[in-house]
């Protein structure tokens, strides 16, 4: 286990910011922090990385518990923070290199992990710029090369893809995915689903301070009652019709949204045939039918009754 | 030490800031050394019309009356406080001098005895109290077995002047070179607070700033080592600031050194500097802002200068103004440079003086760092 997080409480005066929280982390996985703007995901790794005092519960790393002077645990964390935090007054080269060498003291070792640092985030171009020069997603890039320059076994990702264009977004979700190839355990934390969902081998979904469910994107889906949404269009339907549709076996639910109805099932068979089989019989017309698995919103809605988008 | 790499290329990315303070200080510095001084000293020299007011009409007294008259232009005035006041006003007099009954006992018992009126919109008045300080000084120094030795007084009071003359004749170099150091290195002193506290104080800011102190508390740099390049920086960069005053001073007037008192100078420079730096570390720890680091610096350099007699010179100022700044040690740094002693046993107290205040900043500042790390 490299992170182990038991029942973490944190208040901000009367803002309860991590409410017993917990987590655990495999060596060499990638794992989501999944939760809304606010629901304490910065808070925890602050914690986590002794940079916050907490109020109760226990946290170890690489097996040890952590403490602001546990060096040799810092030596192996990286921490890219949800801010660009970097010298406005030094180049992007001096960045990295200021950075690594908060870690690295041997001047040649130094030289080369910032070179392999700024071909990883590619900003070989870049290197003489200062950084209010680079766009939002270069400049995300700095950040994350800051970060990770001194080749960390441990790496925070907080949030990097915010205000970031698609372009750099796939770019930096991909070296996330490479670094962990490389052997890094990677802890991220988003409030986009479909990153977590590309991402992540687990998943931990957080709301309000709490870690409400955590598993690999099959096993949080497996857990929610809805398994299988099928949207069809009417072009004219009766309320009696969709009363007695609400009947067929499975169906859970009917939600109406223009001509568009959704209806979810849970799991079992035939479902798709079932209602086929309905429309026929009461001679409804549809204009169009597909049907969809659950996603990691669903999860997150059956958890807690909100939506997650935001 | 990339800390302390990275410390001092932030710091001399400012150079603007250091550049313009620099330039505009030589630029003074080379304009002081033609005209301006000569008149500074041809003022200190003018005669006044001053009246004096003799209620003792001792021997004493008498002995005051001449060595004031030997300086002054005397004027009848009328003892009335009234018309004294009218007749400053209209100019009719400079300065009128009251001496009290019972003057030889109250000058024995050290009392405020002598009354002037001047007018302070004449700042040359100020000499005629001097003058009366100077005279009081040595009439206390010769006051033996309740007599006053007035010969001595008088002698002590004109042989002065003559060994100023034959001082200054014997070594073949005019007052005003001794001016110009004077003048110059009082002028560090508002240099030398503006560029510590601003670009010390600037990429502190930075390196303070909450997310790059963040990035600096995970990693796996001690806080300690951390902190010694840092001050090893400030010193550094001080070092720098110092050196090219010195090394200005050498530039622009360096085949005087000999006749002057480079020595005191020198040493009151660089413990000047070190009080400076010291103020620059509580500064920082009071604030991260970067505007108010700003504010203080200008703040503090003008201010602070001025009512320590780095513009103006300190003769000229008024007591409260004066005692404002004795808290400060540019006031000390400033009384060293004017006394143009040669000797460093002389000006111990006031090295003392700065010595401490700079004492005094580090540790408050301590105290704040510690008390800022807790929270
Ligand atoms: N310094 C702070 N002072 C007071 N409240 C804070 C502070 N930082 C965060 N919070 C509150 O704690 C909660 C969790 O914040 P945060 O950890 O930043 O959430 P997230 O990173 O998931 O968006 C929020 O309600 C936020 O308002
Ligand atoms: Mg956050």
């Amino acid at each position: 286990m490299v992170v182990k997080v038991k029942n973490l409480v944190k208040r901000y005066k009367e803002i309860i910011a991590l409410d017993h929280f917990n987590m655990e982390v495999d060596e060499g996985e990638v794992l989501g922090l999944l939760g809304p703007n606010g629901c304490g995901k910065t808070t925890a790794i602050n914690c986590i990385l002794s940079l916050l005092s907490f109020d109760k519960g226990e946290i170890e790393v690489f097996g040890k518990k952590m403490s602001p002077d546990a060096y040799d645990i810092k030596r192996q964390i990286g921490l890219v923070p949800q801010e660009v935090s970097v010298f406005g007054n030094l180049t992007v080269r001096e960045n990295i290199d200021y950075f690594c060498g908060l870690y690295i003291y041997d001047k040649n070792l130094r030289r080369r992990f910032v070179d392999e640092a700024i071909e990883f985030v590619d900003l070989k171009d870049y290197v003489k710029f200062y950084p209010k020069k680079l766009s939002g997603g270069l400049k995300r890039r700095l950040n994350i090369a800051c970060g990770i320059v001194h080749k960390p076994k441990l790496i925070f990702l907080d949030e990097p893809t915010v205000a970031v264009d698609a372009q750099s977004r796939n770019f930096i979700l991909n070296g996330i995915k490479q670094l962990n190839e490389e052997g890094s355990t990677i802890i991220y934390t988003t409030h986009y689903l479909e990153e977590a969902e590309m991402l992540c081998k687990r998943i931990i979904i957080m709301d309000n301070g709490k870690d409400l469910v955590s598993g690999t994107k099959e096993e949080l889906k497996a857990m929610i009652t809805t398994s299988e949404k099928i949207i069809v269009s009417f072009s004219e339907i009766r309320d009696e019709t969709v009363s007695e549709m609400k009947k067929l076996p499975h169906v859970i639910d009917i939600e109406k949204d223009g001509d568009d109805y959704m209806i979810k099932f849970e799991n079992g068979f035939n479902n798709l045939t079932n209602l086929l089989e309905f429309i026929k019989e009461k001679e409804l017309t549809y204009t169009k039918l597909h049907s969809q698995l659950p996603t990691l919103n669903d999860v997150f809605l059956e958890l807690t009754g909100k939506e997650l988008r935001d | 030490m990339t800390v302390y790499k990275y410390f001092i290329k932030m710091a001399l990315r400012n150079k603007w800031l250091i550049l313009s303070n620099t330039l505009l200080f030589f630029f003074f510095a080379i304009i002081n050394t033609s005209g301006h001084i000569q008149e500074e000293m041809s003022f200190i020299e003018t005669k006044l019309n001053i009246g004096i007011i003799d209620n003792s009409n001792s021997p004493l007294s008498n002995s005051l009356k001449d060595y004031l008259e030997s300086k002054n232009n005397i004027i009848d005035v009328s003892p009335e406080e009234e018309i004294i006041r009218e007749q400053i006003f209209l100019q009719i007099v400079d300065a009128v001098v009251v001496i009290p009954e019972e003057f030889e006992e109250k000058v024995v018992s050290k009392e405020k005895v002598i009354e002037v009126y001047r007018d302070d919109r004449k700042a040359e008045s100020i000499q005629i109290e001097h003058q009366i300080e100077k005279f009081l000084l040595f009439a206390n120094a010769t006051h033996e077995e309740g007599k006053f030795d007035l010969n001595a007084i008088k002698s002590a009071l004109s042989e002065k002047v003559n060994v100023n003359m034959i001082r200054d004749g014997s070594r073949g170099i005019d007052k005003g070179t001794n001016e110009w150091f004077r003048y110059y290195f009082n002028f560090t002193a508002y240099v030398t607070i503006a560029c510590y506290i601003s670009v010390i104080g600037l990429v502190m800011a930075d390196f303070n700033e909450y997310n790059i102190e963040n990035r600096r508390k995970i990693s796996s740099k001690r806080f300690l080592r951390f902190n010694k390049e840092l001050y090893l920086g400030q010193l550094s960069l001080a070092g720098i600031i110092t050196f090219i005053f010195i090394l200005g001073s050498i530039i622009i007037k360096g085949k005087y050194i000999r006749e002057i008192n480079f020595n005191i100078y020198l040493v009151n420079t660089i413990v000047f500097s070190f009080s400076i730096l010291c103020l620059t570390f509580l500064i920082n720890n009071i604030t991260r802002n970067k505007f108010v680091t700003n504010c203080l610096s200008v703040v503090l350099s003008l201010g602070t200068s001025f009512i320590s007699g780095v513009m103006v010179p300190q003769q000229f100022l008024g007591d409260k103004v004066l005692t404002l700044a004795k808290f400060f040690p540019t006031y000390y740094f400033v009384r060293i440079n004017d006394m143009q002693t040669s000797s460093l046993l002389g000006v111990k107290n006031d090295i003392f003086m700065q010595l401490l205040f700079g004492l005094a900043f580090l540790l408050v500042g301590l105290y704040l760092s510690k008390t800022a790390q807790e929270v």
